[in-house]
């Protein structure tokens, strides 16, 4: 069979940086084809490639075995190449229905709604996809969302789509029916690039190609293949997937949550009466999916968002709605998730984001001026001791890679936090390398008695380092799992909200 | 294929050198060339306008005289863009301090001679500082935007000068003017020199702007000042308050436009009245983002714009060209400047075929 897209010699390059070189693979009709790699491999560059976002300097792509310049997107969906990015480029005031036919044929000269309403309600029909055309986007949950981008591809007649990351916002369940969709697509005809790098669902397609720093280091047929050998391709050298969670006793109760309530900034309820409790030496994780709570808790915990109800105790000291920087002095420090958001000023060298919060205290500021020789030295040996790769302690954060980031955050708040550590997502958007450290990181604090609360959109991540998981959705806990005896399928069904009688534990 | 531009990664220090030199180049120019439009010859003007404000110990202390009010505002401005927070308001803050500063001393009378002066630019801060201040704590309170209460609070202040001036208690009754009467000579700004009218508010802006360099640089709160700029998210989660941040910085900001009052009006004017400031809390906005907020860079600054008013005056009497056509060389020089600028953030590449 003739391969749908043939990428040919790409090479794609970033001033001096190559993000592809000389890359070759096909994609043939009916297959589900996999681009794994680390972040920065060149997975997304050389998926705007194919759809047309960025033109590579070298290389051809061919289209239907003809050679396909395509200078834009629009090129690309003429082309029957569609793509639904990570983050959703939809207009949330719209409908359903008006956000898939904008900017389609269907809208020009005179915008036929109800043409367009007849064709999209069949290709619903085919798939089996329960949608409602005239909602309103943001009256649907993000899973939804994603519908409407996928059908906007389909409305387009895409004979390939390109999806990338798709199952980052989705329950255990939708992510099957996902898969199942994608199979009926591919009955159709319908080609599928899926960027991954979770192990199970690059485990379900035809065949995976492994991108490493910018590079092809393989195809394979992926029924040929293991989740090992392709992680030791992946990576370039031998991995070892399991957390090593050594046997330790947690002791008592450190952080105490109780009824905690909170809103959005928008004044919506985000936390409906959450309680939990964190004890020594013990690490709890929060499963859901992103947005139903999580961030907010944390803010709340830190002290950033005001809780309307509720009591949060940290070692026997009452810290409801105390100020950011007391709950910091009292010993709980946070790891967010979006790290040059609330985690580091960008512009900041390395050596002023690493002593942020402890600006104004000895030894780094006497009198309120600024001890530049003690600064310098913390800031070495932070280097040193958490593996930061940085050319200098004065290079600006913002230029440190997202692994080499998050390693400012975890050195300044492993030296600033005595008692409980809060991490959102910290292995998020890292590679598997900076990943083991992160995980070693946390389990070292673990070992030394730190109470430690982690959210993870990764099941497995949590279900491995975690001795306990609790389930939020829509700002409540909706049950916790002691990690050992934890069913996965009844975790999924809780964080799509569904009460799954008799599965939830007192723990 | 062809031309196109993209963002620098980092900007180049050969560039930012170069786009300087650019600038200055291109202002010249262009500035020769609006001279020359005006009828007059382009090389007489400039000599002129550089014979007075720089030719000679009187040229060079009047251009320093009008420097100092620009050194202070400049500063005042820089402390508050810094924190991102965007203080118009420094023209109302320096006839806030003025008014303070006069205020004070009718109550403690001229008889302490110059013993009073601390006590007169002490009131000064304090008028800037809280005038500043309350917007700052209207932005910080109540999420008021400041660049409208700032620029606000100007008029606000204008006015009530003016009525104290006109119909209020401050008029001078033998005058024809709406100003106050004349400060005792005792406590005018005592001059660094003889010969020229040069007095210690230059040394005083020189020391302020030298002091706010170190608080930026070296100080926990000048670092705070500069977190809460950058990333205010990640300064809250790290116990930086930052609304109370925001008051601290637009209580310096106005304090120090407030001095530039204090001393326009104990060294320049000598009476309260509105011509003690000839826009100078807006100059300082322009001098601040020439100066690229570094406030070392503002001294030198401050005293070309000294130079160019007080060179454009010379130059009219030489030439018969306005001197305001030298506020236009200003607005020239901006210009260049903030295009060099970007330019060193871009680069222009030659794009191969894809």
């Amino acid at each position: 069979m003739q391969p749908f897209l043939k990428i040919e010699n790409v090479t794609k390059r970033f001033h001096q940086v190559v993000a592809n070189d000389n890359v070759s693979f096909d994609v043939r009709p009916s297959e589900i084809h996999c681009l794994l790699g680390e972040n920065g491999a060149g997975k997304s560059t050389i998926a705007e490639c194919i759809y047309g976002s960025y033109q590579p300097e070298e290389g051809t792509i061919y289209v239907d075995g003809e050679p396909a310049a395509l200078k834009s997107p629009a090129e690309a969906i003429a082309a029957g190449i569609g793509m639904v990015h990570q983050h959703f480029v939809l207009v949330e005031s719209l409908s359903v229905l008006e956000n898939i036919v904008i900017g389609t044929e269907a809208a020009t000269p005179i915008l036929d709604l109800k043409g367009a309403e007849k064709s999209i309600l069949e290709i619903c029909k085919r798939y089996d996809v329960d949608l409602d055309l005239h909602a309103k986007i943001w009256q649907l949950p993000v899973g939804q969302q994603q519908w409407v981008e996928i059908l906007k591809a389909l409305f387009l007649k895409a004979k390939l789509l390109i999806m990338d990351e798709p199952t980052a916002v989705l329950t255990p369940q939708e992510s099957k029916r996902l898969f199942e969709i994608f199979r009926e697509m591919n009955a159709d005809g319908i080609a599928i690039i899926l960027i991954s790098h979770k192990m199970d669902e690059v485990m379900q397609s035809d065949r995976v190609t492994v991108l490493r720093r910018g590079k092809n280091v393989g195809t394979v047929i992926t029924s040929e293949t293991s989740k090992s050998e392709l992680t030791n391709l992946m990576v370039g050298r031998e991995v070892d997937l399991r957390v090593k969670r050594d046997a330790h006793k947690s002791g008592a109760p450190l952080l105490e949550i109780t009824g905690l309530r909170a809103k959005n900034d928008f004044g919506t309820e985000k936390l409906s009466g959450i309680d939990l409790t964190v004890h020594r030496g013990e690490i709890v994780g929060i499963a859901g999916v992103a947005g139903n709570g999580q961030g907010e808790l944390f803010e709340t915990l830190m002290g950033v968002r005001k809780a309307t109800a509720g009591r949060i105790v940290l070692d026997g000291d009452d810290i409801t709605n105390v100020s950011p920087r007391d709950v910091q002095q009292k010993g709980m420090g946070y790891i967010p998730d979006d790290r040059f958001s609330a985690g580091l000023v960008g512009d900041f060298d390395v050596q002023s984001n690493v002593v942020l919060g402890a600006h104004r205290d000895a030894p780094f500021a006497r009198n309120g001026v600024l001890n530049f020789a003690k600064i310098k030295e913390f800031a070495r040996n932070a280097i040193d001791e958490f593996e930061i790769k940085t050319p200098s302690e004065t290079t600006i954060c913002r230029t440190l890679s997202g692994g080499n980031a998050q390693k400012v955050i975890v050195a300044r708040e492993f030296a600033q936090t005595s008692k409980v550590l809060l991490a959102n997502q910290p292995s998020r958007g890292l590679d598997v390398g900076v990943i083991e450290y992160m995980h070693e990181r946390l389990l070292e604090k673990r070992r030394a008695d730190f109470g430690i609360l982690m959210a993870s959109e990764e099941l497995e991540e949590l279900l491995s380092m975690c001795d306990r998981v609790l389930v939020m959705f829509k700002g409540q806990v909706m049950g916790v799992f002691r990690s050992e005896d934890a069913d996965i399928e009844a975790i999924g069904l809780l964080m799509a909200g569904q009460d799954v009688a008799g599965m939830q534990e007192t723990a | 294929m062809g031309l196109a531009i993209e963002k620098r990664l980092a900007p180049s220090r050969l560039w930012m050198v170069l786009s300087i030199v650019i600038a200055l180049a291109a202002s010249a120019i262009a500035s020769a060339l609006l001279l020359r439009f005006t009828g007059a010859d382009v090389g007489v003007a400039f000599a002129a306008m550089f014979d007075g404000a720089f030719g000679g110990s009187r040229a060079i202390a009047k251009t320093l005289i009008r420097a100092t009010p620009l050194i202070l505002t400049g500063i005042a401005v820089t402390v508050a863009f810094r924190a991102k927070i965007w203080n118009i308001g420094a023209e109302g803050q320096l006839f806030a301090g003025a008014m303070m500063s006069y205020w004070a001393y009718l109550m403690v009378g001229p008889s302490g001679g110059l013993f009073i002066l601390p006590l007169l630019f002490i009131a000064g801060f304090i008028g800037g500082g809280l005038y500043g201040g309350l917007a700052g704590y209207l932005k910080s309170r109540f999420q008021v935007n400041e660049v409208l209460t700032t620029v606000m609070l100007n008029y606000v202040i204008t006015f009530l000068m003016s009525y104290m001036l006109t119909r209020g208690p401050w008029r001078d009754p033998t005058s024809f003017y709406a100003q106050s009467p004349r400060i005792d000579k005792s406590v005018w700004l005592p001059r660094i020199f003889d010969g020229n009218k040069l007095h210690i508010g230059f040394l005083i802006a020189v020391v302020c702007a030298l002091a706010v360099y170190f608080i930026l640089t070296r100080t926990s709160f000048g670092y705070e000042i500069r977190a809460v700029g950058q990333n205010p998210r990640a300064a809250r989660f790290k116990g930086i308050n930052v609304g109370r941040t925001a008051i601290h910085v637009m209580l310096l900001s106005g304090g120090l436009a407030g001095l530039a009052g204090v001393i326009e009006l104990l060294g320049v004017g000598h009476r309260l009245k509105s011509e003690i400031s000839h826009g100078y809390g807006f100059t300082g906005i322009i001098i601040a983002v020439l100066a690229m907020l570094n406030p070392s860079a503002i001294i030198f600054v401050a005293i070309l714009f000294g130079a160019f008013a007080v060179g454009g005056v010379t130059m009219q009497v030489a030439t018969g060209v306005p001197s305001v056509i030298t506020s236009a060389i200003e607005a020239i020089i901006l210009l260049f400047f903030l295009a060099a600028s970007t330019l060193t953030r871009f680069q222009i590449v030659w794009k191969a075929k894809s």
